[in-house]
């Protein structure tokens, strides 16, 4: 046997530990009675669970994130949908450089982003920091993937079925309705719900533009500044079942690869 | 009924998204670099054309500038790498959990961002996992504390953070490599070294220089990272950014600093691109 056959399992299962690793060891502590993330571990306990259920502070910021994660899956997904709706109608010629155009928020630093709003909104808008603050800031963010998302089934989506539709008699409308909306609902679906945990999650942009009050990010960014309280393991891991587990159920139904 | 036509049509639908870029994107990038000459007088903004913010981003902020893009290549090469090797072996080398590796890449990257820096500190501090797990073990007497709170530690959690950015695009290149023509290779003799370099490498340039682009761009402009872990010698540009223009209010100068982060960013990138995707052949 030469030496390959047994160095690329090792080399693939310690990276996969190396990737995995500090988010397993967040949820697993997030269950220990010690006060420190230590060795060895102490007794299981979900205390920190039943502090944060009790924590005014959690519900308020839990509350928050929802009110403004759930307004940018709807109009991403609205807008990121229409947008790859022309993308695919052009096919390829001027769709990719287009996508990539509405990418571009996507590939610069957050920071960036996150000043560039606040100059609009305060210096030349007047606006108020807040919700609506930070849901425009999100929703610049969650349509690029939108886009891309539905554009890559689009890309695989027969056309000539809406012919026949027309050729039959419906009408462009009844068309959009009972023939293209069904079979695009999967990947719709599964658009909505990344756009909907990469709000939850988003840190950089909400800090900077949601004035007062917290979201989950910013209520976890300020207990981590202050000590390492492990009541934050128990956030980070309710934040991490959320999370993941609206972005597997995603990739499933879009049956999205890499 | 006759339909709008096609035009007009495209045109609607491309509307909201392209509104919402217009206004929440190209408008205030445009305001915040012209903001970039203004200058500060008595903490009130003067608009203005005065390249002061930009003088004062290189000369006072230029020996930060350069370790900023040092720490950000360093974590662009080892994401790179790492990523390629990760990305090549879930391809090629694990058959049927190919597609489980992939997955546990997607697993990682909608990871949350603030959890993955505060998982590090856990780990790395000196009360931390690391520490008191080598304490356990009888490895060490005393907990280690050359763990955090330096560049090294900055470096690493990053690369963490970004390396499902470098997997997802080089393995997306790499799926498009046919196994054909490695067997080709193989059949005519090249070694599985000769093969790499050859015939897998040159096919996948633009998902490695893909994956650099993304990786530099994302480190460069951190600050959560390095005010968590990285100490006195792990400061970066980042963090003088957020100070600027949350604590001092200068405005110009977090505009300046901003743009020419970006700027030089893109440089380093297009050079990158241009050493190895940019010759013929």
């Amino acid at each position: 046997m030469r030496i390959g056959s047994f160095a690329w399992p090792l080399v693939m299962g310690l990276l996969s530990a190396f990737l995995l690793g500090p988010l397993v060891l967040v949820a697993v502590f997030s269950f220990s009675s010690n006060a420190l993330i230590s060795f060895p571990m102490g007794e299981l306990t979900l205390k920190w669970y039943r502090d944060l259920l009790a924590n005014a502070d959690f519900h308020a910021a839990l509350t928050n994130s929802l009110a403004i994660a759930l307004p940018v899956a709807l109009i991403s997904t609205v807008t990121g949908t229409l947008a790859a709706y022309a993308f695919a109608e052009w096919r390829t010629r001027l769709g990719l450089p287009l996508l990539a155009l509405l990418g571009l928020p996507v590939l610069l630093p957050p920071l960036v982003i996150a000043i560039s709003l606040v100059v609009l909104y305060v210096r030349w808008l007047g606006l108020p920091l807040g919700r609506p603050a930070v849901i425009g800031g999100h929703v610049l963010v969650t349509q690029p993937l939108v886009a891309a998302v539905i554009a890559s089934r689009m890309a695989s989506f027969d056309f000539t079925v809406l012919e026949a539709a027309r050729d039959l008699g419906a009408s462009r409308w009844q068309t959009f309705w009972k023939v293209t909306l069904p079979q695009m609902r999967a990947a719709i679906v599964g658009a909505a719900l990344i756009a909907f945990a990469l709000s939850l999650d988003e840190f950089i942009i909400a800090v900077f533009t949601i004035g007062g009050g917290n979201t989950i990010s910013t209520f976890v960014w300020g207990k981590i500044k202050t000590t390492l309280d492990p009541s934050i393991n128990a956030i980070a891991t309710i934040l991490l079942l959320m999370t993941i587990g609206l972005t597997l159920i995603a990739l499933r139904l879009t049956r999205y690869r890499g | 009924m006759t339909g709008w036509p096609r035009a007009l049509r495209r045109g609607l639908a491309l509307f909201p998204a392209f509104g919402i870029l217009t206004g929440l994107f190209f408008v205030p990038i445009a305001l915040l670099f012209a903001v970039s000459f203004w200058s500060v007088k008595s903490y009130r903004l003067v608009p203005g054309f005065s390249p002061d913010a930009y003088a004062r981003t290189f000369s006072f902020y230029g020996p930060l500038f350069i370790s900023t893009m040092l720490i950000a290549a360093a974590v662009a090469l080892l994401c790179v790498t790492v990523g390629f090797v990760f990305a090549y072996g879930a391809r090629f080398r694990s058959g049927r959990y190919g597609d489980l590796f992939i997955l546990a890449t997607m697993i990682t990257l909608f990871g949350g961002y603030l959890v993955k820096i505060y998982s590090w500190k856990a780990i790395l501090s000196a009360n931390g996992i690391l520490n008191s797990a080598l304490i356990w073990l009888g490895l060490v007497d005393a907990p280690v504390t050359w763990f955090i709170f330096n560049r090294g530690a900055v470096i690493v959690a990053l690369a963490h953070f970004l390396l499902p950015f470098a997997i997802l695009p080089i393995y997306s290149a790499l799926r498009n490599v046919p196994d054909i023509t490695l067997e080709a290779a193989r059949d005519l003799g090249a070694s599985p070294w000769a093969t790499l370099v050859r015939v897998v490498l040159p096919q996948c340039k633009a998902g490695l220089v893909a994956a650099f682009a993304i990786c530099f761009l994302s480190a460069a402009g951190d600050y959560v990272t390095p005010m968590f872990l990285g100490g006195g010698s792990g400061i970066m540009l980042g963090q003088f950014i957020v100070s600027e223009f949350s604590t001092r209010f200068n405005w110009p100068v977090g505009a300046a600093m901003s743009f020419s982060l970006m700027g030089v960013s893109a440089l380093v990138i297009a050079a990158v691109w241009l050493a190895i995707v940019g010759r013929r052949g």
